[in-house]
């Protein structure tokens, strides 16, 4: 069984007047001791609500979230016990999530004094191993979040998460208000964290490249529902949901090649009126009737590899969704010349 | 042929708590018509607030040297109301956050014709049609609903093609876009990347583009220029630095980079330690302290930026392609 399970995880923000939003509709997802498994999704798709979700920090609506066998309930006024602990989050902004006016060892020592991880004569030490192991001096211990850039403040950020011994961390967009040298320093060591300490890292990005380079499974999230989930590889290298490869090809790439990515036309739907239907269709460059009708389930199209898309059959071959229809999607703009390059 | 725009020299002061801080050392460029140069770097290397010293939009007490060649005058010694007239209606600007660089009070048919108004001295009547004709150019739907709207109405994609119409709406030579697409997703940002190649395309814009994201500069940008700690240290052709960076931070830059290509499992190859604030910048070549391939004589010769080929110039007295790491 997972360490982490979102089962069929429903969340809706209600609003006074107005239509309730269902900004999760019914997301399923696993991590595994270890795994590093990206999340990735464009603005307003709900991801950073089903992180949320899956810390406790909202209230599911419907569907449930598992944590070592245990069903995670909303966060309240009690601390949280040793054991719900070890789920842990990481914030997007490390100029926000540390206190700028304590000490980082103090703040990276709350989480085992509140816990009673490590009694108090041990705490020191265990500051100094774990700003190590993030690749920060120990000596960062007495001093204070402004002395540091944004990489070293993310790292710092992981290391009071890593204090509560946790199995699981869940890091909502962890990367992206770093510059590239810093992005690429954290990235890495997200990679060893599961790798050496075993962690089950849930990474929520909107930056599918990075995601590619330290996730062993994507999931793919659009509108309030997962769209695709397979390992990292087979996924960038034929991606079975159209949106998918939509992603995949709007990604620039630093070649010097003068390739233009390939817009997506349109805009995300307002998710408190989805479309009818596929929740993709107004978007997608294959859609067919059945599409604008019946919502297509999540099904397992190969192994490891699922799907929710009408040009899938349930354990079907894995084919591009290019392969199925020729391409009907118009020309985004000018400067097709470049096009396929 | 004299470019559309020539910097030479630029060197912009700011003042801090602790004195004057020079943030941008001497750096040179020229833009030519239909172009869009680009200027890459970090934060804190400089590139916005190059930029910001050509529109006169620095804080009050900014030392700026150094010049400007435009239209066959000095930018930086334009009294104000001579550079308001360039402002808007020669040079329009583009700003990272449209939720910020637009005014969320104001409908878009107001924002859009307000300047045009000023500027142009056209009657509402003819600015309101210019102004429905911009927006169908930057592919707003409904561009005559779109007038009575108000920014949140739109999405963040949206709101930077309105930000662009105003920009454009004066019918300026340059464009200056800073970070343009980093605020939006990158089914988005293709779309913007899109419609600013159409616009150097059938109106010969030119543009000047600042990012970070070299896959931005990949796709679009004619010229690239790479600054670290305010000064170019890497300019030439877009293709040709990417495809062989001489720079070691061009090339430690392009490392940590994911590449879609790269084989399973590969680490990215990081920057060791962090861009220096434009208060502590290193002596010598400012990049010594994080580059592998550091010489001696780097902690104390400022290397100066010189042609190694044609169109390239580089400021490094090691070449990474000869000298192992």
């Amino acid at each position: 069984m997972s360490v982490l399970e979102l089962r069929e995880l429903e969340v809706e923000y209600t609003r006074p007047g107005r239509p309730p939003v269902r900004a999760v509709a019914g997301a399923s997802l696993a991590v595994e001791a270890g795994q590093v498994v990206g999340l990735v999704g464009e603005t307003g798709c709900g991801k950073s609500t089903l992180a949320r979700a899956a810390v406790g920090l909202l209230k599911p609506t419907a569907g449930s979230v598992w944590f070592e066998g245990r069903q995670v309930r909303p966060i309240g006024r009690r601390a949280r016990s040793r054991r719900d602990a070890r789920l842990q989050m990481v914030f997007q902004n490390p100029f926000s999530s540390l206190n700028p006016r304590r000490r980082v060892g103090d703040q990276i020592a709350d989480p085992m004094a509140i816990l009673g991880v490590v009694p108090a004569t041990g705490r020191r030490e265990r500051v100094s191993e774990l700003l190590e192991q993030v690749g920060l001096p120990a000596a960062a211990a007495r001093r204070f979040p402004h002395q540091y850039s944004g990489g070293q403040r993310q790292r710092i950020a992981i290391a009071r998460a890593l204090a509560a011994e946790p199995s699981v961390i869940v890091l909502d967009e962890p990367l992206s208000s770093l510059d590239a040298s810093a992005q690429a320093q954290v990235a890495n060591l997200l990679q060893s964290l599961a790798r050496e300490l075993h962690v089950g890292l849930l990474l929520i990005s909107h930056d599918l490249a990075i995601v590619r380079h330290i996730a062993d499974v994507v999931a793919v999230m659009y509108l309030g529902l997962v769209v695709e989930t397979a390992p990292t590889r087979r996924l960038w290298e034929a991606p079975l949901h159209p949106y998918t490869e939509a992603l995949i090809e709007a990604i620039p790439r630093a070649d010097g090649k003068g390739w233009l990515p390939e817009a997506l036309p349109g805009d995300v739907p307002d998710p408190a009126r989805p479309p009818a239907g596929c929740r993709f269709h107004p978007r997608c460059p294959y859609v067919f009737d059945r599409c604008r009708t019946e919502p297509p389930p999540l099904i397992p199209v190969a192994s490891g590899r699922h799907a929710a898309c009408w040009l899938h059959e349930p354990s079907g071959v894995e084919r591009a969704p290019s392969s199925f229809a020729r391409r009907t999607r118009p020309s985004s703009d000018a400067g097709d010349q470049f096009d396929g390059v | 042929m004299t470019a559309l725009l020539s910097v030479r020299g630029l060197r912009v002061r700011l003042p801090t708590a602790s004195g004057l801080v020079t943030v941008v050392d001497g750096i040179d460029y020229d833009v030519e018509m239909g172009e869009v140069v680009g200027i890459a770097g970090e934060s804190g290397s400089g590139k916005t607030i190059s930029v910001l010293a050509l529109l006169d939009l620095l804080p009050a007490g900014a030392v700026v040297e150094g010049s400007a060649q435009f239209e066959g005058h000095d930018i930086l010694r334009l009294g104000r109301r001579a550079m308001r007239d360039i402002r808007g209606q020669m040079i329009g600007m583009v700003f990272q956050d449209p939720m910020t660089s637009l005014h969320p009070m104001l409908t878009i048919g107001r924002q859009l014709t307000e300047h045009m108004r000023f500027h142009l001295g056209i009657s509402a009547g003819a600015a309101r049609s210019r102004a429905v004709e911009l927006l169908d150019d930057v592919r707003i739907p409904d561009a005559v609903g779109a007038l009575g709207a108000y920014p949140h109405q739109f999405s963040g994609g949206m709101r930077q093609r309105i930000a662009i119409a105003i920009a454009l709406a004066c019918g300026p030579r340059i464009l200056i876009a800073d970070e343009p697409t980093t605020a939006l997703d990158v089914t988005v940002q293709a779309g913007i990347l899109r419609l600013l190649d159409g616009l150097r395309r059938q109106s010969r814009l030119s543009v000047v583009m600042i990012t970070h994201d070299l896959g931005v500069m990949s796709s679009i940008a004619d010229w690239l220029n790479v600054m670290y700690a305010g000064r170019i240290v890497e300019s030439g052709p877009t293709p040709s630095i990417l495809g062989a960076p001489r720079h070691p931070y061009t090339a430690g830059l392009l490392a940590a980079l994911p590449h879609p290509e790269a084989p399973d499992d590969t680490t990215l190859v990081s920057i060791k330690g962090a861009p220096p604030s434009p208060q502590a910048r290193p002596s010598g070549c400012p990049f010594h302290p994080r580059c592998t391939y550091a010489l001696p004589a780097c902690a104390t010769n400022v290397p100066d930026l010189v042609f190694i080929a044609d169109e390239r110039r580089l400021a490094c007295p090691v070449d990474p392609l000869l000298v192992p790491a």
